[in-house]
């Protein structure tokens, strides 16, 4: 048996979740579909194809006050920023609900980061499993898949005119009670077929092209534009800055990428990452080798494909993927 | 600690601000926090990150050895956007510290062993606690050369501290500029050619070094010409860093971030990193 939710007790139950807590889910902006605060439960949609943005945003915004410096007396006091908002991440495709899991490795690790916990901390994810494959898509070989249900709190997966509904968490149970449900005998939908990467001993080949002409030839045509790092679910660099605004000096964190020329520039001009095909390969050597040897684990991609369909000079990162495959070391 | 997020620095006051070169201030820092005085702890090598309120924050490695516990010092070159307002700043001023991170100077490993401690400009700075350290702990250590190295007699910081480092029992102090000028009776010369001639043995010894990259590489040469092997040799490595807590990934290279896997690494180590700076 199967718990399953209409349509419509879906709506009328996220409404009444909206009394309670901000739901944040994926909305028309304009040409665009992204996630946002949501007003009214209608105004959701759950298309086919992923939103342009990953959820991070929700988690690392792309500012965020750190703290705020009060002058008092000629002196600094240094005033936190506290949250205190409830908060349901409604709509999430297992690839970002992946990269959400993925981006706690660094945020979590101790010394903890403070305000990144605690969005964590207030947020249910109630995903919402893939019935078509998108277009540029590679999950299943990035360790993921249409159906994976291991990093959401609920997963929803479309059944006719209704979702078959699978609690995964605690939280998932706390936020489903008054949901109208039933037991029915639907069994869930085989999951969509995804086309798949040549990923067989990927790293330890990239170790031996590390220094291949080839990441410079990729990125010659690369405009350091960083839209592959905002699109990323998991890329996760950011940039830290003081803004004093009439003397109320607040110290902002801002997402930043590796892509950027100054990524790596110290005070007096020294910058050894100078070149594109080195930041280029630091993006791709950070989320294949460097990320799962740090924190021990699996790779920061999830295979969502947005940078793919981001990039405006078509860089591809499913190319670098399976030209690597053909790379020889270089002789030296 | 003001809260327990990470990011929020320790308020401080400059309890004294010194001109070491034309460029380069020595700040002394106090904890505005009595307890922090007493409490903070820090190996040499460590460094910490000081605020500008306003301007925003940089690292810069901590100067001072923990066993002087007034203030936590950090010598400042005026060279970029947050070093340039910490110039600005007077005695008392209020700023603020993060810190101590990273790891340190193997100082425990160095005992019993005879050191040659090379530091160029500002460079000099984070290899000064090493000397501090080893004066304060003299038996423990064997010889120690120290080399300090500048572009004019008006650039090597730390003058007032030359008389007592030569005067330290097994200890000598060489100095050497690019360009001298008309009061300077010290050596003419380049740090990598006044090191070949003093011909330290590399026998139970190991180096410290700091300083611009062009001296790092040169002196690396000759070192190795002096049969000092990679695990002997020791420095620490200048990185974009914004956090400090393994997060910002500003200073990853290959697999290690500096600020937290260094700042302070062996050549043998270095040659590991998939990726050179």
């Amino acid at each position: 048996m199967t718990q399953v939710i209409s349509k419509q007790d879906l709506l009328s139950w996220l409404g009444k979740v909206a009394e309670q807590r901000i739901i944040v889910a994926p909305v028309r902006d304009g040409e665009l579909v992204l996630f946002k605060e949501i007003s009214n439960v209608e105004d959701i949609v759950v298309g086919a194809a992923n939103t342009v943005l990953s959820p991070k945003e929700f988690f690392f915004p792309r500012s965020e006050t750190l703290f705020t410096v009060e002058g008092k007396d000629g002196t600094s006091e240094v005033v936190p920023v506290n949250l205190d908002r409830e908060v349901v991440l409604f709509g999430l495709r297992p690839c970002d609900a992946k990269g959400i899991v993925l981006i706690d490795k660094p945020f979590c690790a101790d010394p903890a980061d403070t305000l990144y916990k605690q969005h964590r901390a207030m947020t249910t994810l109630v995903g919402l499993a893939c019935t078509e494959a998108c277009a540029d898509g590679f999950c299943t070989s990035m360790g993921s898949g249409p159906g994976d249900a291991s990093n959401v709190d609920i997963l929803l997966t479309g059944v006719g005119d209704s979702y078959a509904i699978q609690v995964i968490t605690d939280n998932g149970k706390a936020l489903l009670s008054g949901a109208k449900t039933q037991e029915v005998d639907v069994s869930l939908p085989a999951p969509p077929t995804v086309s798949e990467l040549p990923t067989d001993g990927l790293v330890e080949k990239a170790e031996k092209v590390f220094n291949n002409e080839y990441w410079s030839r990729v990125a010659d045509r690369c405009l350091h534009c960083n839209v592959c790092a905002y699109v990323c679910p998991t890329c996760y660099c950011f940039d830290i800055r003081d803004y004093n605004d009439r003397g109320r000096i607040q110290r902002v964190r801002a997402w930043e990428s590796c892509q950027s020329p100054g990524f790596t520039k110290i005070a007096g001009g020294h910058n050894p990452r100078a070149n594109k095909g080195a930041r280029l390969r630091q993006r791709w050597y950070h989320k294949f080798l460097y990320f799962p040897h740090q924190f021990d684990a699996e790779v920061a991609c999830t295979g969502c494909g947005r940078c793919v369909r981001s990039c405006p000079v078509n860089i591809d990162i499913r190319e670098i993927i399976r030209d690597i495959q053909s790379l020889e070391a270089p002789s030296d | 600690m003001t809260s327990d997020n990470p990011f929020v620095p320790y308020p401080a006051t400059l309890k004294r601000v010194t001109d070491l070169t034309l460029d380069v201030k020595l700040f002394c820092v106090e904890f505005n926090d009595h307890v922090l005085r007493e409490s903070f702890d820090y190996m040499p090598g460590q460094f910490g990150f000081l605020s500008a309120y306003g301007v925003g924050e940089a690292p810069f490695g901590i100067t001072s050895v923990a066993s002087h516990k007034e203030t936590v010092d950090f010598a400042v070159r005026q060279v970029g956007t947050v070093s340039y307002a910490l110039h600005e700043l007077q005695q008392e001023a209020t700023v603020g510290v993060r810190g101590p991170f990273g790891n340190s100077w193997p100082m425990e490993d160095f005992k019993g062993k005879n050191l040659v401690v090379i530091g160029g400009g500002i460079g000099f700075a984070p290899v000064r606690p090493v000397i501090t350290w080893v004066l304060e702990n003299r038996e423990a250590y064997g010889d120690m050369l120290i080399f300090n190295g500048a572009r004019t007699p008006s650039d090597l910081v730390f003058a007032s501290e030359f008389d007592t480092w030569a005067s330290a029992p097994g200890t000598k102090l060489e100095l050497t500029v690019d360009r001298g000028d008309d009061s300077w009776e010290g050596r003419v010369a380049l740090l990598p050619d006044v090191l070949m001639e003093l011909n330290p043995s590399p026998k139970n010894a190991v180096t410290v070094i700091c300083g611009p990259p062009i001296m790092i590489k040169f002196t690396l040469e000759k070192l190795k010409k002096l049969g000092f092997e990679d695990e002997q040799i020791f420095t620490t490595l200048e990185s974009k860093m914004k956090c400090g807590l393994g997060k910002c990934a500003r200073c990853n290279v290959g697999d290690k971030y500096i600020c937290q896997d260094g700042p302070v690494f062996n050549y043998a180590q270095i040659s590991q990193l998939i990726e050179q700076f």
